[in-house]
């Protein structure tokens, strides 16, 4: 990209992003270089959008096999799940409900201590010790799945089955627990932001009505900021569903239903636990492995449907922000 | 509602949002703590004599004639052990006393036949001994001590007769002493008992088949085939255990019918007899003297390979293969990342497109890690390197592009971020005075903006090391040789301490191993977040500040 010498000779202001004298009559090499130039910037560029399609593509053609040969009814309503068997049935709806029971379960745990915490950090303390304690609360977040997973295993898992008295301690509880904390860190930022984005004039204006702080936050500053935390919630859902290695190590992996349903202390068994779990044995081309690529679509279906909804959220937060 | 309980709801909801943080805050101890503490134990230590046979036989690492002094040393002190045990041993063996017997008495006729002793005399001395031999037969049946004894004082009558003195015959009379005293000494209804419990003792102080003991084998013994049993307690917190397992015998009792089975501890030593109990308060108060721990800082935990799945050594080939991976990676995700960041900030002016690119950046950064392991396999393994002529398999390459993939989002958001943050004075400045866009980029905005693309270089850099899902179909390995080139599949940290986490048996009684290698993954993860803390901290400092 030698246009600069070749700009500067025709016109000194011209080298801006509007191709005033860069017109192929004038300059063809110069306005050739500027638009491969560009053309190949907004090809790397475009390379995230590419690999978003390409991940669609290929996990849906691998499981083209599976969809083409079962029904997708008896795949999301069947019961059981014997990929080895000698006729191999292929009923997810234990491992769907799995999936979504753990990650319920941890935002149970988690919203209402993550929206506290937003609130501590927003309007509590000054900025100043907002500022020491976020970077802990961004280490959560950077704590590798694997070592969480590792927790839940050797720490988690012995713990709770000397002191509960559980028949095993990798179970539902010990893994929405550990899904709780990795997603507080996305829930307490994304609600801090929509919380601290609601103006100083709307506190101001509750508070000189004569509301306290307690009645300011929860009957002002929340409901002014729910679209931000509705996203922090769906954000911290994405998170939980999405996440592996916590869940293959410590939910017990055993495909049930768990009954009755508010029964924390059974062994599930996730989506993600599943492909991860049985991917290695798979023999390629099989039946089985397209089932498990099949798992994935639906993974991927569930997160992307979530990343819409989550998207329009912050959209309306951010429209939201603006006005007051 | 009244004012009062206003003013203290509102107390009560300051408090609990406190709270919440602090829990936060101690669940963060509550992850670290263990981790770093029991992690630490891989490095500092207190090794025995056996840690540096290892470390002298599988690392040639030595300081031979100080090791070998040490090795005499110790062994003169377990000597009084195998004293202990082997004269137990011969005590209990009534087996081996009765085939003595009969072989000094086929001897003795030998001996008899070569001095041509008179016929009359020989069949006279043959009865003799036959008659001693059957009795002592018949002791050797019997467990009642009082008619042993006896038995054996009729044969001890004629331990003086001359015509058997100094002859080969002489021997079955010591025979008949030792056994009297054995007898004496053990109780001989138990010998079954004794013999399992001499068993389960050697056991735990040798090396039973797949467990080591705290001694290692005897000296004369020849080697095991796993090298793990080679050596004894190679820790003293591991010899610690051992000893509390051999001095004292766990059982679960019933104490009361319908409630939970209760742990009872009794001393091994009841399960012997007075004469061999010495033993057990010889190897409790030797211990030390057996082994002589010595604390260790053992930093080539970061450097060796391991022996027998992690049971001795380091993570040295993780170490390398998280770093191969994530070097790799970052040399597709860096430029990828700065560039779209430039793009997006610079040269972007057309609505909708940008707005599809951001939405295939923030699908990219929701999509499940499972899932990247997935498209990793199916279109890097399976799909792309057979179009280029490679290996269709799980390797180095496929791993690290794959991690690129996952961590793009990351990198152009940090990026994006740092290069909208320049003033944009400084823009139009080099603007003014004639540069072109492409250099203004360059030299001006991209050294300002380098700060914050270095933040977010670290984040991705982190995020590559520490996940783990997108890796297991494509590129990682729990046992495997050091890659030769890219195009191997490796052993990571991140797999590996999945690996020990759920592991067999043998990963579970080397703890310090098994959190030594998750705690240098966060180590190395918390390192790399805690600079981008602060660099992100001097960034936002120094733009404040003009």
């Amino acid at each position: 990209m030698n246009n600069a010498n070749v700009t500067l000779t025709l016109a000194p202001a011209a080298d801006t992003c509007r191709p005033l004298a860069l017109t192929p009559t004038e300059n063809l090499k110069g306005y050739l270089g500027a638009h491969l130039g560009r053309g190949l910037l907004f090809f790397i560029t475009f390379s995230s959008v590419l690999a978003v399609l390409l991940i669609l593509v290929f996990v849906v053609v691998r499981s083209g096999a599976f969809f083409s040969t079962s029904s997708i009814v008896e795949f999301l309503a069947g019961r059981d799940w014997r990929p080895t068997a000698q006729e191999p049935v292929f009923g997810a709806l234990a491992i769907i409900v799995g999936s979504l029971y753990v990650s319920f379960a941890a935002l149970a745990f988690a919203v209402p201590l993550g929206i506290t915490a937003a609130v501590f950090l927003s309007d509590i303390v000054s900025w100043k010790i907002r500022n020491i304690v976020k970077p802990f609360v961004e280490i959560l977040a950077a704590i590798p799945s694997v070592a969480y997973g590792f927790f839940a295993v050797l720490v988690l898992a012995p713990w709770m089955q000397k002191h509960f008295g559980f028949s095993t301690g990798t179970n539902a509880l010990n893994a929405s627990l550990i899904l709780a904390v990795m997603a507080l860190p996305t829930i307490v930022s994304v609600a801090e932001d929509a919380i601290s984005a609601m103006g100083r004039e709307l506190r101001e204006a509750s508070y000189s009505c004569g509301a306290t702080r307690f009645e300011t936050i929860i009957k002002v500053v929340i409901p002014a900021a729910h679209s931000g935390i509705i996203a922090a919630i769906v954000l911290g859902m994405m998170r939980a569903i999405g996440e592996t290695m916590v869940v293959w190590m410590a939910s017990g992996n055993a495909t049930q239903i768990p009954h009755p349903w508010w029964d924390l202390s059974q062994s599930i068994r996730t989506m993600t636990a599943t492909i991860a779990g049985e991917m290695g044995e798979a023999p390629e081309a099989s039946l089985h492995r397209s089932a498990l690529f099949a798992i994935g679509v639906l993974l991927l279906v569930l997160t992307l449907g979530m990343n819409v909804i989550s998207e329009y959220f912050l959209a309306s937060a951010k429209k939201a922000s603006g006005k007051t | 509602m009244n004012q009062r309980t206003r003013i203290q709801l509102d107390h009560l909801f300051t408090a609990a949002t406190g709270a919440s943080i602090l829990l936060l805050l101690l669940v963060l101890i509550a992850v670290l703590g263990p981790m770093v503490y029991r992690g630490s134990g891989a490095v500092f230590f207190s090794g025995t004599v056996e840690f540096r046979k290892m470390q002298r036989d599988l690392f040639e690492r030595a300081d031979q004639p100080a090791l070998d002094a040490e090795i005499a040393e110790t062994e003169k002190v377990r000597q009084a052990v195998y004293e202990m045990i082997d004269g137990f041993k011969k005590d209990m063996d009534v087996e081996g006393m009765s085939s003595q017997v009969r072989q000094i008495y086929r001897e003795f006729g030998e001996e008899l036949r070569q001095k041509d002793v008179p016929a009359e005399q020989y069949t006279k001395l043959r009865e003799l001994t036959r008659g001693i031999r059957d009795k002592l037969e018949a002791a050797f049946q019997s467990q009642d001590v009082n008619e042993i004894s006896r038995t054996v004082d009729e044969v001890l009558q004629y331990a003086d007769d001359p015509r058997l003195k100094d002859t080969s015959a002489a021997k079955l009379f010591e025979i008949a002493r030792n056994f009297l005293q054995a007898a004496q000494r053990t109780d001989l209804a138990k010998h079954h008992e004794y013999a399992a419990g001499l068993q389960e003792v050697e056991r735990i102080l040798f090396h039973s088949d797949g467990l080591p003991g705290l001694l290692g084998p005897r000296p004369n013994e020849p080697l095991p085939l796993l090298v793990m049993l080679r050596y004894g307690a190679t820790r003293w917190d591991q010899a610690q255990k051992l000893l509390d397992r051999f001095l004292w015998v766990e059982q679960w009792v019933q104490t009361e019918p319908g409630r939970p089975l209760k742990m009872q501890r009794t001393p091994r030593a009841d399960l012997f007899p007075e004469s061999f109990r010495p033993l057990f308060t010889y190897v409790e108060q030797n211990a030390g003297g057996m082994l002589n721990p010595i604390s260790t800082v053992y930093w080539q935990f970061f450097k060796d390979d391991n022996a027998n799945s992690h049971y001795f050594g380091g993570i040295g080939p993780e170490i390398l293969g998280t770093m191969l991976i994530t070097v790799v990676g970052m040399l597709f995700v860096i430029p990828l990342g700065v560039i779209s960041a430039a793009y997006l900030v610079e040269c972007a002016s057309d609505g909708w497109v940008i707005r599809i690119i951001r939405m295939g950046i923030n699908t990219l950064a929701g999509v499940p890690s499972i899932v990247f392991g997935l498209f990793g396999l199916a279109f890097f393994v399976l799909f792309l390197f057979p179009l280029l002529g490679f290996e269709p398999r799980p390797c180095i390459l496929a791993a690290s592009m794959t991690l690129a993939v996952l961590t793009l989002p990351v990198m152009i958001r940090a990026s994006e971020e740092a290069i909208r943050a320049v003033p944009q004075s400084y823009k139009e400045g080099s603007l003014a005075l004639g540069a072109s866009r492409f250099h203004t980029f360059t030299a001006v905005i991209l050294p300002a903006a380098l700060p914050g693309i270095l933040t977010g270089v670290i984040l991705s850099l982190s995020r590559i090391a520490g996940e783990t899902a997108p890796i297991l179909f494509t590129g990682a390995v729990s046992l495997g040789a050091v890659p030769d080139s890219i195009f191997d599949p490796t052993r990571t940290l991140s797999y590996g301490s999945y690996d020990m986490a759920v592991g067999d048996r043998l990963a579970m009684m080397v703890p310090h191993n098994q959190y030594g290698m998750v705690v240098t993954l966060v180590m190395l993860i918390l390192i790399l977040n805690g600079i981008t803390i602060v660099l992100r901290w001097r960034v936002f400092k120094k733009l404040r500040g003009q």
